[in-house]
This record gives C-alpha cells, structure tokens and sequence, in this order.
C-alpha cells in the first residue's frame, strides 16, 4: 500500500479563514504605565526600573476588555470573572460572525466548536453562550480547552484538524478569546505579575475549517502537526490559583529553553515529513515576546524578515496569548501572497512546558 | 558597617528563598550567575527586593562590578551609607 507524499493527501483539511478582533478600549504603554506607576509606588521604591521594565518588551499599547479607569474597582475573583464572561462573550460572538463571513458560510454550517482560553472560567463554557447569540445547530458539537495557555491557538487547531481527519465532511471552529487584562493582580507588586502587565493585551480569533470533504472548501491545508512536552517544566509559566484569581508564573527560562530545543523540535518534524526548514516559505510564530522571537530567529536560523508579522503584532497589541498565532495566521492567509505549494509552518510554546507546530501547504 | 553588611545578606537569603525559589544555601563567596543560577529575571528580582528593602537604587553600571553575593553585599552596603554616589541619582 503506497502513501501520498505529503502535502498531497486528499484527506487533509483547509484553514478557510481566521477573524481576529479587540475590544474597544485601547491604552498606549505610556498611559498604561502612568495608571499604573501609583499602584507601584505603594510598594516599590526605584519606579523608574519598574517602567524600564514595561518599555523592553516593545510593546507600543494593548486593547482592553474595560475601559483603563473601569480596573481598580475590580478587587475579587467574582468581579473579574464575571467581567471577563460578560466581555469574552461579547468579543467572541464578534469574532466568529467575522470568521464565518470571510468563509462564505453561516452558523448553521458549524459542526463542531473548539473553544481555548486561560483567562477565565465559565460553566456553561463559553461557545454554549455563543450558540444562544449565533444559533449553531443543536446537534453542534463542543470542546472547551482550559489551560494550554500561548500554545492553545496552534494546539487547538492541531485538534481541530484531527477531528476533521475523523469527521471530512465536518466543519469546525477554533474560536480563542483570551481578556488577559481581566486577570491582572493589582496587590501581586512582584516582578512577574509587572513584566506580565506590560506584555499580555487582550483579543479574540476565530479560525474556520473544513474537512477535505465539503464542498467549496478552500484555502491552506493542514499537512501535520507535532505536540513537543518538556519534562519537569511546571514552574516556567502558568498560574497559581489564589483567592483573587489567577496569579501569574513566569520565568525567564523560557528564551532558553527554545534556544535548547526548537531547533531539533522543528528538524525531527520536518524530517518525518521529508521537510527541512530551508523548504519553510511563511513562519507563523506565537508572540511570546521580544526574547522569545529573538530566540526563534536565532535557533532557526530564520531570515531577518521571517517573524516580520509577529514582530508588528507584538508591538501593536501586546502578546495575546492563544488568540496571537492565530492573529500572526490571519495575516498570512490575507497578506503574505502564498503560492499554490508554498509550506508554512505555525509555532507556539506554553504552559506544561511545551511546544505545538502545525504544518500548512498552500 | 559589620551589622549592616549581616542585615544585607539576610535579605538576600529572604528573597532567595521566598521570591526565587532557591533550595539551597546562599553564602558569601557564591556567584550570582553559576552557583545561584540567576538569570536575568532573577537578577531584576534580587535588585528590585534590595532597594525596596534598603530604600537606595541600583543601576546598570552597579551590574558590571558585581559578581559574586559578598559582591552584591558590599554595594548595597556602601550605598546605603552613601546613597548620594549612585550614578542614577545624578539624573533625579
């Protein structure tokens, strides 16, 4: 029995479209920087530091779920909790009536939703409150992802992509909404939880696929994809639950741990696929933050304009979490200029500590 | 001088313990970088813990002639006593 090369398999589904959006309210890093210098100082003695600090990350400002002012009066885990279902809802419910628009489809198409986040919790999860907004069909079909954290949006699609294996005549939704502004500890003064405030914004994407099956499907195609966990990790990011919420582990391992082994991660992918990275016309790497792309460039050995569009998405909306690969895709699709045959390769690290590469041919 | 060089290593050895994570011991003669595996975020952690605690600041130019936590003592020690010399004071 003779396979088919990859890329070439008949049974592989397409990205038809990714919406992207952000909430209303839009703060510079400066003004973020003054909203937050006073809580600071209650603690803090050498402020400037505090602001280096928010300025290295080269993020220019964030979209906000909440107007700047609207914050300090969220002090409990209910009050932002219950912001953050009120608000995810709403930018969900943009992003995926954005979404099925591009693909030419309605909510009546949709067999199955995968919804990713980290930054809230709701039962019932949230894609069951998008389908009262947007009325999917009832024999719909839900997959709440809590906890991949960055690596949820190339993750989720990498199952999505498996489910539409199984299921070919199906269509499926990645939809990721992430209001990490929502979980901001404004008594955590430490160094962490300030690096974190000045790097995470907040977005929702919406990306749609097809099984190879459906009529009228188009677009990049989804040739493989290759889950990577690295043992004895668990401190390098991630929350810590605490009685206001979700405080956050950061550490600054990460850099180092893609220089260690996204070089060999990718290879070995690639490899299996009879790949090599020199074959990899479009990179579409999660916007972990200015070090981690720097990392991915230099153990890539990736051109100085390979992460362009990671680079302008950090600096113009902060990292979004699971939502930001899925932004960095959305431009590809629309703005790259890819060519039939063209292999890109997505890219994302999170929480575990781990890695998710997906494989897209043109 | 004695007593306040003490007072600045156990507040090193606090924030070893409580903010870093550290398991081990913290004694004079180790290097930040090789023995307490400090990384840059770790080093921001130790600085930011230390001029909160000794109201002084510390800058870029501090890093360079520090190596060692008998090092990072010595500084914090000195400035405390003569918070006029940092180099970041010139620009307030």
């Amino acid at each position: 029995m003779h396979s088919a090369p990859p890329g070439h398999d008949r049974s592989l589904p397409y990205i038809r479209a990714v919406g992207r959006a952000l909430p209303a309210h839009y703060a510079t890093q400066e003004q973020l920087i003054a909203a937050l210098r006073e809580v600071w100082a209650t603690r803090h003695f050498n402020l400037d530091r505090l602001e280096e600090l928010h300025r290295n990350v080269q993020v220019k400002g964030r979209y906000l779920a909440l107007p700047v002012d609207a914050y300090p009066g969220l002090a409990t885990f209910q009050q932002r909790n219950d912001a953050w279902i009120r608000e995810s809802t709403l930018l969900g419910e943009q992003v995926v009536r954005q979404a099925l628009e591009r693909a030419e489809l309605t909510a009546r198409d949709v067999d199955h939703v995968f919804f990713v986040t980290v930054t809230g919790i709701a039962t019932p999860s949230v894609e069951a409150r998008l389908a009262n907004l947007l009325r999917f069909r009832e024999d719909f079909k839900r997959t709440p992802i809590f906890g991949l954290g960055c690596v949820a949006g190339a993750a989720g699609l990498a199952r999505a992509a498996d489910y539409l294996r199984a299921f070919p005549s199906h269509t499926a939704l990645l939809v990721s909404v992430e209001l990490c502004s929502l979980t901001l500890q404004r008594e955590d003064l430490s160094i962490p939880n300030i690096i974190a405030s000045g790097l995470f914004g907040d977005g929702a994407a919406c990306a749609v696929l097809s099984g190879a099956e459906v009529p009228g499907a188009k677009g990049p195609r989804v040739v493989a994809s290759r889950s990577v966990f690295y043992p004895d990790t668990e401190r390098i990011m991630g929350w810590d639950v605490v009685d206001s919420g979700f405080k956050v582990i950061l550490s600054a391992k990460v850099p180092q741990l893609v220089k260690d082994h996204v070089r060999r991660n990718v290879e070995d992918f690639l490899v299996e696929q009879g790949l090599r990275r020199s074959d990899i016309r479009h990179w579409v790497a999660h916007t972990g933050g200015p070090r981690v792309l720097q990392a991915f460039e230099e153990a890539l050995e990736l051109e100085s304009s390979a992460l362009s569009r990671s680079w302008a998405s950090l600096q113009e909306v902060g990292n979004l979490s699971s939502s930001s690969v899925l932004f960095v895709l959305g431009e590809t699709l629309e703005q790259a200029g890819a060519r039939p045959g063209d292999w890109g390769l997505m890219l994302a690290m999170g929480p575990g500590f781990c890695a998710e590469m997906v494989l897209l041919r043109w | 001088m004695v007593e306040l060089e003490k007072e600045v290593l156990a507040e090193i050895r606090r924030i070893a313990v409580e903010e870093l994570e550290w398991k081990g011991a913290v004694e004079p003669q180790q290097d930040l970088l090789r023995d307490l595996q400090l990384d840059s975020l770790g080093l921001t952690v130790l600085a930011v813990g230390l001029e909160n605690r000794f109201r002084i600041r510390l800058s870029e130019e501090d890093a360079q002639e520090v190596k060692t936590v008998a090092d990072l003592v010595r500084l914090v020690a000195n400035r405390v006593a003569a918070p006029s010399r940092a180099p970041v004071e010139a620009r307030s």
